[in-house]
């Protein structure tokens, strides 16, 4: 059977194409083309590892931003309600200065405003007697008899007008 | 529609194959040649080497190849295969139909017996083996230039597909197995790798740059086999060497009779032979059973009738596309196996003290 007696000259060629072959591929393919894979492979990595550590910084940042955002809004609230405290608190402190104002001012009012009646009411009654008197002396000179009889009785009646009125 | 359309296509060449054998049988039968097929003839034939490329569609046309043969008086004698083409002598050479040098160049003595002289010839198969290194060459040569030229850029088609293969080589099976010497001895196994991976797919191109059965030829698995051999051997640790002579086993089983030693000396030499014997007979089983399958169809014809030898046409073409198909399968699975073992024997020449 011819097919299971290697031949010499066969193997003696395929001896001498494979040293050929692996000669070339050795020196100048194989050695460049692993250490060019393995760089990408290393290359493609780093860059995984990158890109995680990168999504994570994002995550973070995010999330920072987000509490910032948080605190800034708690902050804006805080505020606002303050000042609608001050608000408040100072409208009421000036309605009730006004109000103390006006109620000292119609106070005074009232008091000049007494002191003047009385005072009027002294003059008048002086007036009011001055004149009865005159009329009383115009009316009793012709009709004298006892002068100071007829003066009380005319203060007695004055008094009664008074407390008349 | 589109079924219906493929579906008489195929009815069509089915119908043409049946019929082109019986027209083919007609007309032998007219022309009086005889229609007798020798099987085992044509097998080897096929399986064979041969001092000519043959040619689609013709029997008798073939590429020719330079023969070198040293002659037995010593002198070296080079010519083209075409001077001995139909049994024509050439400067006192033949090439011999039958005998113990069958289809072999060989010298015609003076006193007329034949001398088989130390051939050198570059054969169909040698040939092959040069168109195969070449493509080789070709093919890694591509890959690099592209690292070259583009640096870190992901390769694209064929170079991606190239660079796969040499990724699922080297990252998942040499290194692995070899660790920190796998860029050591990466060089080799790659090459092995490519080296029969193209010779086994060349092969099952039929018509010229491939149809070289080379894988499938003792010789040529022989040489693989031998050079990881040597590589096993020669790089092997001193721990390696005195665990084959000194193993760790109880003294009765290497002192008086060498018992291990024997079993461990014998080992060397039977994981290469395997490793060529595995290559060489899944190749060449590949082969023969596509051959087998369509040579059905002139068994079958002159058995029972041209017309059964017709019918028989579209199975035969079916099942050895379908072998070649598996072969497809089968030149990879080869070429990985016999790398991978490789792999494992150098690595285990490589024994290192508590490494175990």
């Amino acid at each position: 059977m011819e097919l299971f007696k290697p031949e010499f000259g066969l193997a003696f060629w395929m001896f001498i194409a494979f040293l050929c072959l692996f000669g070339i591929l050795a020196k100048w393919a194989w050695p460049f083309i692993i250490k060019s894979m393995e760089e990408r492979a290393d290359l493609i990595d780093k860059g995984v590892a990158i890109a995680q550590e990168a999504k994570a910084k994002l995550d973070n940042a995010k999330a920072e931003a987000d509490k910032l955002v948080a605190e800034a809004r708690n902050e804006q609230a805080e505020i606002l309600r303050e000042a609608a405290k001050m608000r408040n608190e100072l409208i009421e402190k000036a309605r009730g200065e006004a109000a103390d104002e006006a109620k000292k001012v119609t106070d005074a009012a009232q008091v000049s405003l007494e002191q003047a009646r009385k005072e009027a009411e002294k003059q008048l009654r002086s007036e009011v007697g001055d004149l009865a008197l005159q009329i009383a002396e115009k009316v009793i000179r012709r009709n004298i008899a006892n002068d100071d009889a007829q003066r009380a009785l005319v203060d007695q009646y004055l008094s009664e007008v008074e407390t008349k009125n | 529609m589109k079924k219906a359309i493929t579906a008489i296509i195929a009815v069509v060449i089915i119908a043409l194959m049946a019929l082109g054998y019986a027209e083919a049988a007609h007309h032998s039968a007219h022309s009086g040649e005889s229609a007798e097929v020798n099987p085992q003839e044509i097998i080897f034939e096929h399986l064979g080497d041969s001092y000519g490329w043959e040619v689609p569609f013709s029997h008798s046309k073939r590429i020719p190849l330079p023969v070198i043969v040293r002659a037995q008086d010593g002198s070296w004698h080079a010519f083209m295969s075409s001077r001995l083409a139909d049994g024509a002598q050439y400067d006192g050479f033949q090439i011999a139909k039958g005998g113990d040098y069958n289809n072999k160049v060989v010298q015609v003595l003076p006193d007329g017996s034949q001398y088989r002289p130390v051939d050198l010839s570059i054969t169909k198969n040698v040939a092959g083996i040069f168109i195969a290194a070449l493509l080789v060459l070709l093919m890694v040569f591509k890959v690099r230039n592209w690292y070259k030229k583009n640096g870190m850029k992901a390769p694209r088609r064929f170079t991606a597909a190239l660079e796969l293969v040499v990724d699922f080589v080297y990252t998942d099976t040499i290194r692995p197995i070899m660790g920190k010497e796998a860029p050591k001895y990466a060089p080799y196994l790659l090459t092995v790798f490519f080296f029969i991976l193209t010779m086994n797919l060349l092969g099952l191109i039929v018509i010229f740059p491939g149809g070289a059965n080379l894988t499938g030829n003792l010789a040529v698995t022989a040489v693989l086999a031998l050079i990881t051999f040597l590589v096993t051997n020669l790089t092997g640790t001193k721990h390696y060497w005195k665990e084959m002579f000194w193993p760790e086993v109880p003294t009765a089983l290497k002192c008086p009779v060498p018992l291990m030693q024997v079993i461990e000396l014998f080992g060397i030499f039977t994981k290469p032979i395997a490793l060529m014997i595995r290559l060489f007979a899944n190749m060449m089983g590949g082969h023969m059973v596509v051959i087998v399958f369509m040579l059905l169809i002139f068994i079958f014809g002159s058995m029972f009738g041209t017309a059964v030898g017709g019918a028989m046409t579209p199975l035969s073409v079916a099942l050895s596309l379908f072998m070649l198909l598996l072969d497809v399968l089968v030149s990879f699975i080869q070429a990985y196996v016999f790398t991978i073992l490789s792999t494992m024997f150098i690595s285990m020449a490589h024994v290192h003290e508590h490494a175990e």
